[in-house]
């Protein structure tokens, strides 16, 4: 999956647990690596801090402070967590063991950072088609998600195997499925 | 009072069909609650899903109560709110305070069954929009209608405050004088032997038979706690009225059919998966409950051993008397019941059908087969919603099809589960 060395970049970083590379705006794995004896899986952390970068935009911009390659600090009870913003519209998750020192932290993540910013590539990540993403999404957060398919398709009309084949949904199928996801998580709209 | 309503309670042995005053009650577990109720939200929208869910309550409660209520020759309106009040207690739906004169009134619920087990299922992971607890709502209108000798379904009730929308108590509003529903046909012991075959000895019949026998000894002591809630095997359980499951999913399933049969696919296939995961925890948790390994002994995980233990877990919640017709561990599985919960229902108040209806029973069936073959009894795993999850993520390895079904005309209910 990587198409960047992950491994180098992150080899002189000894308190680092895992560095996740998240193309966004698809929130999409496009790099990453694992200290060994960790079962993460990076697929779903990637696609995680994917959606938690945006929603970061979005408040950010809901406060009129938004700005270009911010940086969120997660402390949690036993990782820290940094998700970085590089250029190219991708998002870099450091993930840290929680007692590292900020400082080094921020050291490592400069350097770590460069490497990277480096490596990536500078073409333009070419977004999906709207309704492959709000599926995506909606698998993520489903509190069923085995379910999902079923309820939206009962909720909207729209059958199981057109919902198999997303991209091809019509305009007004699509809205009618995100109306569909918006009650089955409780939210007003979605934000992708 | 209890003592009132047990005295009340009924068995048909052969069938394994529970009765209170002639009214068909079985147990089920949040898990199938919740997910049913959000199927018939699904296929009708919130408010039409909710009015039907009311009524459905109003309905099968209030026949309830007022048999109950003119066999314990209870006459007076704080007699028959106590009784409505003990009764709700009693079958773990929680507390509710049922207050009403003439021209209108209010009722008050702390811990409800739905409310209060949505939010401790779900309440992390989404925010709910609308009240869940219809079922509360119905039974106080129909509490409320026999206390003061309304006509029945002839109060309106609505949730205006629930515990699942961050309410610290959920409230009801009661409205009286509202142009009755017309009354519907009664399903009870009479209507459900009509419908129902002989019964059949199955694999291990002296074995499910006995097991099934001592966890109704079990069942028959449960009530609720001081919350008016049992949370027993890892579960909510309710003692609850048939006729709401049956009407909610039949009239619920109908409108659908009217539209698409292809959406009523889709929902046949929900109605299963609430069946599903109504098995997959409340059989499971019962099977690695300390109750059972003191009745029956350690479980060694077999998948003859779950499977026998399932048919009497589902004989003892009054879901019918089960039994094992055909078990090819990893190949095949055929149930057999003279009649399921869901069956009686159909034959007394539809059409004869076309195809299969006992939706619950389908779906168990294949979580049946999902405990004999995915689950590491050994390890004594948590049946948490991460590890329902992760299983079943994929989808289901199994398929179901009822090949016999007393809503056909058929002289039993048969389900056979193969390898997709």
């Amino acid at each position: 999956m990587a198409r960047i060395d992950v491994a180098s970049t992150v080899a002189d970083v000894p308190q680092l647990r895992g560095l996740f590379i998240t193309a966004m705006p698809d929130c999409l794995l496009f790099g990453s690596w694992v200290r060994e004896g960790e079962t993460w899986h990076p697929e779903d952390v990637a696609a995680y801090f994917g959606d938690l970068i945006r929603a970061n935009r979005e408040g950010l911009k809901a406060l009129g402070s938004w700005s270009a390659l911010m940086q969120v600090t997660i402390e949690s009870a036993d990782v820290l967590i940094i998700l970085r913003e590089l250029e190219g519209d991708f998002v870099a998750g450091f993930v840290f063991s929680r007692e590292t020192p900020l400082g080094m932290v921020r050291l490592h993540i400069k350097r770590m950072t460069d490497r990277l910013q480096a490596q990536l590539p500078a073409f333009q990540v070419q977004e999906r088609p709207r309704a492959v993403r709000v599926l995506e999404f909606l698998q993520r957060y489903a509190p069923d998600p085995h379910a999902s398919l079923l309820r939206v398709s009962l909720q909207t009309g729209v059958p199981l195997e057109t919902l198999a084949r997303p991209e091809a949904l019509a305009a007004e199928q699509l809205a009618a499925v995100e109306r569909s996801i918006a009650d089955i998580l409780g939210i007003d709209e979605l934000h992708l | 009072m209890l003592d009132k309503i047990a005295s009340q309670r009924e068995l048909l042995a052969e069938q394994s069909l529970a009765f209170i005053a002639d009214c068909p009650v079985l147990y089920h577990c949040h898990h199938f609650n919740l997910f049913l109720d959000q199927t018939i939200d699904d296929a009708l929208g919130g408010d039409a899903g909710n009015a039907l869910r009311t009524a459905a309550a109003r309905e099968a409660f209030g026949e309830l109560l007022t048999r109950l209520s003119a066999r314990a020759d209870l006459t007076t309106p704080p007699e028959r709110l106590e009784l409505a009040r003990a009764l709700f207690a009693a079958a773990g739906h929680g507390k509710l305070d049922i207050a009403m004169e003439r021209g209108g009134g209010g009722a008050t619920g702390e811990h409800l069954h739905y409310g209060f087990t949505w939010l401790d299922k779900y309440g992390d992971a989404v925010r709910r929009r609308r009240p869940a607890d219809a079922v509360a709502a119905g039974y106080a209108a129909a509490a409320a209608e026999l206390a003061l000798g309304l006509p029945p379904r002839s109060v309106a009730a609505t949730e205006s405050a629930c515990v699942a929308l961050r309410a610290p108590r959920c409230e009801f509003k009661l409205v009286p004088g509202q142009p009755p529903e017309a009354p519907r046909p009664h399903v009870g012991k009479a209507e459900s032997l009509a419908a129902a075959g002989s019964g059949f000895a199955g694999l291990d019949e002296a074995r499910v038979a006995t097991i099934a026998d001592g966890l109704r000894q079990v069942t028959a002591g449960v009530a609720g706690d001081a919350r008016g809630l049992v949370q027993a095997f890892g579960v909510f359980v309710t003692l609850h009225a048939a006729t709401y499951y049956n009407r909610i999913s039949y009239e619920g399933l109908k409108h659908v059919e009217h539209q698409s049969q292809a959406g009523a696919a889709v929902m046949e296939a929900l109605l299963r998966e609430s069946g599903h995961v109504c098995v997959f925890n409340t059989f499971g948790g019962i099977l690695l409950s300390p109750e059972w390994e003191g009745m029956v002994g350690t479980l060694e995980g077999g998948v003859a051993e779950v499977v026998v233990g399932c048919c009497a877990i589902a004989r003892a919640l009054g879901f019918g008397a089960w039994s094992v017709v055909r078990l090819e561990p990893g190949r095949e599985l055929v149930l057999r019941a003279p009649c399921t919960y869901e069956g009686p229902y159909w034959r007394a108040r539809e059409e004869r059908s076309d195809r299969p209806r006992c939706y619950f029973f389908q779906g168990a069936a294949l979580a049946i087969m999902q405990l004999a073959h995915r689950v590491p009894w050994k390890d004594r795993p948590g049946l948490t919603q991460e590890f329902y999850r992760k299983l079943f993520a994929a989808g289901v390895p199994w398929k179901v099809e009822e090949t016999s079904c007393v809503a056909k005309g058929d002289a039993h209910c048969e389900v056979k589960v193969t390898p997709v």
